[in-house]
């Protein structure tokens, strides 16, 4: 017999004992999934149920019609509106909140007397709740408010409006939004960045240096950029999925206004389900939504792979 | 704890050695840079560093100060000197009227009890499944794993919307098991739980099984107490995620009694029609964040170490 595998656990216990072993794992990961069949895995199935039915919980008014649901949001334009503003808020949202999470993490990583400290403060917003961060912000871009007082008559590179009401401007609350998410983001995924480069072996920038591979540009391009793809998939993935899942922010500073500027899915599936009532409508919209994070998020492949295996 | 490093064999040493070796490249990882930093560059550095936390703490001290100060107004232009128009008594009086508003004590306290039910009842499921999924070796395993991931990628109205026929179906609108229990269930808590455990050496536990425990004794006396720091990390993140939860309450909760703190928040908002009172708000939004603030300068170090855990493989 091989002397490694005399010596393992497996055939070191007996095979009453491996029956023990997988009785006490079935018996550790029951309350889990007695938890995510009733609240996960049964709700998906049910939803997917009630995209197919005229659904109405209240009146009991309940009959299947097809596809007629999906039909129906795909063809309401506020519906498909929504979507393309959530992928517009999705790509430029993801895009800046990524490299500004990479150079947040490149300047933070220096251990150095002021970063620990400071690293605190800048990440408060991503603890804070969404809600009171939103208030605070609808006070940031109101007219009396911070960026009409202090940053643009100081500061304004893009040469945006003075005294704007921003939040009541079709152009401008929607990027304000995104200002802000971007802002209140970007220290959560710098910590992922910095655990992400603190896991970057010294030799590789040692031997590097050796060759050649010593300014900041090529330390990026040749150490980085490669040692850290595994990160920068984390960080976008995580990214896509809350921001196509926008809601808490939009609900609370705009309700989906100015004139629908600011409209995404969320606020199209809790007006379905909520004001008109229409269940059917709102989860057949949801699955859209659940085909499109599938689409985006699939494509990496590799990364759930790498993941599970870890 | 006495290791039985004699008669290993030569796969279990060249775990050991793996382990071993690991570790270390983990402490050489810290060391921030390799080369010798000047001390303008280091001085520069900190200036950035200094200039980004004052810019990402202006907000929070305009809120702090606001809740200072009687004018309902923001005010034009901004005015963040510290000893403006601020006042204990000021504090006292904004604290009063909120205090005093609607059901704010009662809204703080369904905050408090939701959230504290709930993160009990998620870490530990979460630290028994993550073990298991980090350590017990059993028919399924992989498999189910992936299946816990994969609902991180389930959008929320998927869930929700179900969720809530089911409570309008249980009469459980309204209630605090039907705001609490959707909440419990974790992959995040399994996942962060599942790194941990695989980083604690399995030769500890392999010590234990030779003395004769059994895998849920092994867990309860020996891999539970390694994991504190994984526990206090995973209790924060569902924390603040309760805390902060507002989409859920949205749904579930349809009397302002029942209120937890985000929907309080969002309903003193509107109270004065499209006029914000500004002290006011920002005194209310001031007291919601204290217990995250609390909990967060106090813990600081397990939030870093669990946002870390999610981020890397293995």
């Amino acid at each position: 017999m091989n002397l490694a595998a005399a010596t393992s656990f497996k055939s070191l216990l007996g095979s009453s004992s491996r029956r023990v072993v997988s009785l006490t794992a079935y018996a550790f990961i029951a309350p889990l999934f007695i938890m995510l069949f009733a609240f996960v895995f049964f709700p998906v199935f049910f939803s997917f149920y009630i995209s197919f039915y005229h659904y109405d919980p209240f009146y009991h008014n309940i009959y299947f019609i097809g596809l007629t649901n999906y039909l129906s949001v795909l063809r309401n334009p506020s519906f498909i509106f929504s979507i393309l503003n959530v992928l517009y808020y999705t790509f430029v949202v993801v895009t800046i909140q990524t490299f500004l999470a990479f150079f947040l993490a490149l300047l933070f990583n220096n251990k150095l007397p002021a970063s620990r400290t400071t690293r605190a403060l800048v990440f408060l917003p991503a603890i804070s709740s969404p809600v009171a961060f939103s208030i605070i912000f609808i006070w940031v871009f109101s007219p009396q408010g911070l960026v009409n007082s202090f940053i643009l008559p100081y500061i304004n590179i893009f040469g945006l409006p003075a005294n704007e009401n921003w939040l009541l401007s079709t152009t401008y609350a929607f990027p304000a939004i995104m200002a802000m998410n971007i802002f209140s983001t970007a220290p959560y995924f710098m910590v992922i960045y910095i655990a992400g480069l603190q896991a970057i072996p010294s030799q590789i920038l040692e031997a590097a240096a050796l060759d050649g591979v010593k300014s900041s540009w090529h330390k990026f391009r040749y150490i980085y950029f490669p040692m850290l793809r595994f990160t920068t998939t984390l960080v976008v993935i995580l990214g896509l999925i809350g921001c196509i899942q926008l809601f808490d922010q939009v609900f609370v500073i705009t309700d989906g206004g100015p004139a629908h500027a600011t409209y995404v899915p969320l606020m199209f599936i809790y007006n379905r389900a909520f004001i008109y009532d229409i269940f059917g409508q709102s989860a057949a919209a949801s699955f859209i939504l659940f085909a499109v994070i599938m689409l985006l998020t699939l494509t990496q492949r590799r990364f759930f792979k790498e993941m599970t295996w870890a | 704890m006495g290791m039985t490093v004699s008669d290993q064999s030569s796969g279990q040493l060249t775990r050991l050695l793996k382990t071993i070796s690991s570790s270390f490249r983990r402490e050489e990882g810290n060391v921030p840079t390799v080369y010798r930093m000047g001390r303008l560059k280091s001085s520069l550095l900190q200036a950035a560093m200094v200039v980004l936390a004052i810019i990402y703490f202006i907000p929070f001290y305009w809120m702090i100060l606001k809740s200072f100060r009687l004018s309902i107004f923001a005010g034009f232009p901004v005015d963040l000197n510290p000893f403006s128009r601020t006042s204990i008594s000021n504090f006292i009086s904004n604290f009063n009227y909120v205090w005093g508003f609607g059901n704010f004590p009662i809204w703080y306290l369904n905050s408090i009890f939701v959230s504290a039910v709930v993160v009990v009842s998620s870490v530990f499921i979460g630290a028994l499944a993550g073990y298991a999924f980090a350590r017990l070796d059993f028919p399924g395993r992989n498999i189910l794993f992936y299946a816990v991931l994969a609902t991180l990628m389930i959008p929320f109205p998927v869930i929700t919307i179900s969720e809530y026929v089911f409570m309008v179906k249980l009469g459980w609108i309204n209630t605090y098991q039907g705001l609490m229990l959707p909440q419990i269930a974790s992959a995040v808590n399994v996942y962060l739980m599942r790194q941990y455990f695989l980083t604690i050496p399995s030769e500890i536990e392999d010590a234990a099984k030779i003395d004769g425990l059994r895998p849920g004794q092994i867990f309860f006396r020996i891999s539970a107490p390694l994991a504190k720091p994984a526990f206090a990390a995973s209790a924060i993140f569902t924390f603040i995620s309760s805390w902060n939860n507002f989409i859920w309450p949205l749904f579930e909760i349809q009397t302002t009694g029942m209120y937890t703190l985000p929907l309080a928040l969002n309903f003193f908002k509107g109270a004065n029609g499209t006029q914000i009172y500004w002290n006011d708000m920002m005194l209310a939004t001031t007291i919601s964040l204290i217990p995250t603030f609390i909990i967060y300068v106090i813990f600081e170090r397990f939030f870093i170490q669990g946002i870390s855990l999610t981020g890397t493989k293995g």
